[in-house]
């Protein structure tokens, strides 16, 4: 391994140092400094990931690539892992958590840069094992009950995600994804069980069961990391195939693009009659899976900037909700939230805020991701997609409405339970990045803009 | 960019309202600030600009990706309606200091952001900005409704929120099929105004802008959610609504609809004019069974606003504007009858025509008032309305003798409603047996103000009819004979 490759790896090190680090910290009886050891990793990874912006593409081996997409992906989980870390409240027992957590960030990382099955696979293997423990925590029955659910799906999909590997190394004789192409049977085949192993983990209907119950019985912060980190990561994969790969068609974009769909009406189907909040972005987050697969499936010139733009207002719109929630009780259902606005007022407002984005509705950063959708629909002329997406957001608008308006309509309700500051500063920054991004969009097109190949 | 800070001026006013709320009367001082500030402003960019077609421009892109931008600029009809805008703001907070008592940083928030939502619409020449502050304006005034009005006022707010999403999406639907007929991504309108479209497809697209203008003007049959939004409300919701609200329906027609689709104005006119006329027949009728005061006048301003859209839809000179006078006129005497009966209200807990009365004698000041904005509404000689409806008549007499006539069988039903509402509360017995205290001053300033303008544009309407000219010069589909 030359010195070249350390450095491509460097912010990978980081993260994974970090964990370890946290990990022995653990035992100690205060749990600050295996929190500040994965926080410092993922810390140290950002820094590093901004400082080779720009920086030559390199390559190691044909396992690993280290160019803008990778680097922006591995900037992406790291900083949402640190977001998520700031609010994560698992019982008592879980000191290990923060190394979970920077497990998470890993795990994506390498998923963003994987140009190779076995990364691939791997990065997958990390994010999903690291999810599940989480999840599990608390131990209290549905976050046993979640991460039980998780684990059973997760497995499945891992087989047919190896399966699928296997069929197309056997076919193409290649494990990389520059040699992936063909028409073949045994190709077409093994690409169909990877795709439904990644629609596992993108959390894409039909394959969508576990997401609102990880939403709504996971602790606070750990639905973040599924919703967020582990989708970017498989967005960026798909990304990357799409890419380098030459997927047997129409299997692949038609395949996308049903599941898309399959999601888009389903998430917000069932979103629609949710009074947990929670459990309403548990659905919801399969929904926005769906656009995003849906642009990915177009294949558009510009699905790369749209797919990247999307997932980086996406990120601070559920972390500011999943917080927000967080903030006005474990899972605060529709009810619960009337009148909030009276007791506190900013922090009901940051909440609308990110909802606001959720819906896709201008102001806020989700209006300008929504945008792209629409484009990328009307160009390529999608017509049955674009009545599909049109359908999924009017029925968004509504259930989101719900929620948006609930906490100034009402009397006043009991008083909320106390909110920690770090809690709330999380909330406030979320709140203000989507307004950014919402009202100066081109701040994030042009990173985007910078960050993807062969621009 | 004087414009963007007039834009600027009511946000930033309503996040300061929102966050100092709660001492003292300090947010009724910032809000009222920020609408004289606006005012004068705004006065200020009138008198200073250049002898032009725009008063005043800006261009800056805003998401060059896709084509949008911020393109802001003021004509005559802008500027009349954002300063009928801060006036009637200003009207809100003083209607409002006792009213409102609880969450009061976050109903002027409201206010200001109401405010702001509707001068972008006056603003805006992007339409996809348009189309946005269209959407923009139903949140601040749904929560008007929802927190602050009475009786069923989630209902009522919802049924508001709904029927004027809906409509809106229409237009953002239009708007992205207009955009994507350009041969580049855009959505500017004085681009989009430039090409070339086949006469169907410029009527299909007309259909989408006008399903949202319909439902915001209230034209019978998409009237359904004013009666309630405009009882329910409190009476500055009432307020803004009628007097700032419908407006933007109506300015929307005025501005978009010739400007984009000159060919598909002239062939959906007729059918403008007819439904004018019969919403204006159905409006003042209905209005002649309601108890409800304020109800009655909500119906009133159904009939006003089909007037209205008769009056550009006739698409003539003298039509035009009588559209232009009448808006401002009805914004003056809808939002003082409002004004006033929030006074009633506050005083006797009873609109109902049934209950009152005999106000002439216990409270002269209030009588002379509201005796003075009954007879706008009836468009007796003299006053704004007058002028507005006499225009449109004649300019539809230009067009459509048939439709003229009934737009006069219209006038005559105003005088019963106008008389039933004026005897109901000011004149006859006196049922109500309390003590009624007269307009204080901070409801008789407000309400001297808008007669005071009633009569102006009554007694003189070229001063308005000056400023808009331009606007009616640009909207004018076909050369008056």
């Amino acid at each position: 391994m030359t010195a070249a490759q350390l450095v491509a790896l460097s912010p990978l090190i980081a993260l994974g140092l970090g964990a370890v680090l946290a990990m022995m910290l653990a035992p100690l009886p205060n749990a600050t400094a295996a929190r500040a050891a994965a926080a410092g990793g993922m810390g140290i990874a950002t820094l590093l990931v901004m400082l080779r912006t720009g920086a030559p593409v390199a390559a190691v081996d044909s396992l690993f690539v280290d160019d803008g997409l990778a680097r922006f992906g591995t900037g992406f989980a790291s900083l949402t892992c640190l977001g998520a870390l700031l609010y994560l409240r698992v019982g008592v027992a879980a000191k290990e958590a923060p190394a979970l957590v920077a497990l998470v960030a890993l795990g994506a990382s390498a998923l963003a840069g994987a140009g190779h099955a076995a990364t691939l696979f791997v990065g997958l293997e990390i994010v999903s094992l690291a999810l599940i423990a989480l999840f599990a925590f608390p131990l209290s029955r549905p976050a046993l009950e979640a991460g039980y659910k998780y684990l059973v799906m997760s497995g499945l999909a891992s087989s047919a995600l190896l399966l699928g590997m296997a069929m197309i190394f056997a076919d193409t004789g290649s494990l990389s994804f520059s040699g992936w192409s063909g028409q073949r049977p045994l190709f077409a085949l093994g690409a169909a069980l990877l795709l439904a192993g990644i629609a596992f983990k993108f959390s894409l209907a039909p394959f969508h069961m576990w997401t609102p119950d990880v939403f709504e019985g996971a602790p606070a912060g750990t639905a973040a990391l599924a919703g967020v980190v582990s989708k970017a990561a498989v967005a960026i994969a798909l990304l990357r195939i799409a890419g380098e790969a030459k997927m047997p068609e129409p299997l692949w974009r038609d395949g996308l693009a049903a599941l898309g769909a399959a999601s888009i009406l389903i998430g917000n189907l069932l979103a629609l009659r949710q009074q947990l909040l929670p459990r309403m972005l548990g659905y919801s987050t399969i929904a926005h899976s769906g656009y995003i697969a849906v642009i990915l499936a177009t294949g558009v010139p510009f699905a790369g900037e749209a797919v990247l733009f999307y997932l980086a207002v996406y990120a601070p719109a559920l972390i500011g909700a999943l917080c927000g929630s967080a903030l006005f009780g474990t899972a605060p259902t529709l009810s619960d939230l009337r009148g909030l606005a009276r007791r506190r007022p900013v922090e009901a407002m940051a909440l609308s805020t990110a909802l606001l984005s959720l819906a896709g509705l201008p102001a806020a950063g989700g209006f300008i991701a929504k945008l792209y959708l629409f484009r990328a629909l009307v160009v390529t002329e999608a017509w049955t997609l674009l009545i599909v997406v049109v359908i999924g957001s009017s029925l968004g608008f509504y259930y989101y409405a719900c929620f948006i308006l609930a906490p100034f309509l009402g009397a006043a309700s009991a008083e909320p339970p106390h909110s920690r500051r770090p809690d709330r500063a999380l909330l406030m920054v979320c709140a203000l990045v989507i307004v950014l991004f919402g009202v100066a969009p081109m701040l994030l097109i042009d990173l985007v803009q910078t960050v993807l190949p062969g621009r | 960019m004087a414009l963007i800070a007039l834009f600027l001026l009511p946000v930033c006013g309503g996040v300061l309202a929102y966050v100092i709320a709660g001492r003292g009367e300090s947010e009724r001082w910032v809000t009222l600030a920020t609408f004289i500030a606006m005012l004068l402003l705004l006065i200020g960019i009138v008198a200073g600009a250049p002898d032009e077609r725009w008063m005043a421009r800006v261009d800056l892109p805003w998401v060059p990706t896709f084509g949008i931008s911020i393109i802001f600029a003021l004509d005559g009809l802008s500027a009349a309606l954002i300063g009928v805008a801060a006036v009637l703001g200003i009207i809100c907070v003083m209607a409002s200091w006792h009213e409102i008592g609880t969450d009061s940083g976050l109903f002027h928030a409201c206010l200001c952001w109401t405010v702001a939502a509707t001068l972008g619409v006056f603003m805006s020449f992007d339409l996809l900005v348009f189309a946005f502050f269209w959407e923009a304006m139903l949140v601040p005034s749904f929560m008007l409704i929802a927190v602050w009005g009475h009786g069923d006022k989630e209902g009522a707010a919802l049924k508001f929120l709904i029927f004027n999403a809906v409509a809106g999406f229409g237009l953002l639907a239009a708007v992205f099929g207009l955009a994507s007929m350009a041969d580049h991504m855009t959505f500017n309108a004085f681009e989009l105004a430039g090409i070339k479209l086949s006469t169907p497809m410029q009527v299909w697209l007309l259909l989408g802008f006008s399903l949202a203008f319909m439902v915001k003007l209230s034209i019978p049959p998409f009237h359904a959610w004013l009666p309630e939004a405009h009882t329910l409300a409190p009476t500055a919701g009432s307020i803004l609504l009628a007097g700032l609200l419908l407006k933007t329906g109506a300015y929307g027609l005025f501005r978009f609809s010739p400007m984009l689709f000159p060919d598909a104005v002239a062939v959906v006119a007729p059918y403008g004019i007819a439904l004018g006329a019969a919403g204006a027949l159905y409006g003042g009728l209905v209005a002649c069974g309601q108890t409800d005061a304020k109800r009655l006048v909500a119906y009133t301003s159904i009939a006003h606003m089909s007037i209205v859209l008769m009056g550009i839809a006739a698409g003539v000179q003298y039509a035009l504007a009588g559209a232009a006078v009448e808006m401002m006129a009805h914004s003056f005497s809808a939002s003082a009858l409002f004004l006033m009966i929030g006074a009633l209200y506050e005083r006797t807990h009873s609109r109902d025509l049934r209950d009152l009365g005999g106000l002439q004698q216990t409270a002269p000041r209030f009588a002379a008032a509201f005796a003075i904005f009954c007879s706008a509404l009836l468009a007796m000689p003299g006053t704004a309305n007058f002028v507005g409806e006499a225009l449109i008549v004649v300019g539809i007499f230009q067009v459509n003798w048939m439709f003229a006539l009934m737009a006069l069988s219209t006038l005559v039903v105003s005088v019963v409603y106008a008389t039933r509402l004026l005897k109901g509360v000011v004149f006859g017995e006196a049922r109500f047996k309390g003590a009624f205290a007269d307009l204080s001053w901070r409801e008789y300033g407000p309400a001297l103000v808008l007669a005071a303008a009633t009569l102006i544009v009554g007694l003189y309407p070229q001063s308005l009819i000056g400023l808009v000219e331009p606007a009616i010069k640009a909207a004018l589909v076909s050369p008056s004979p």
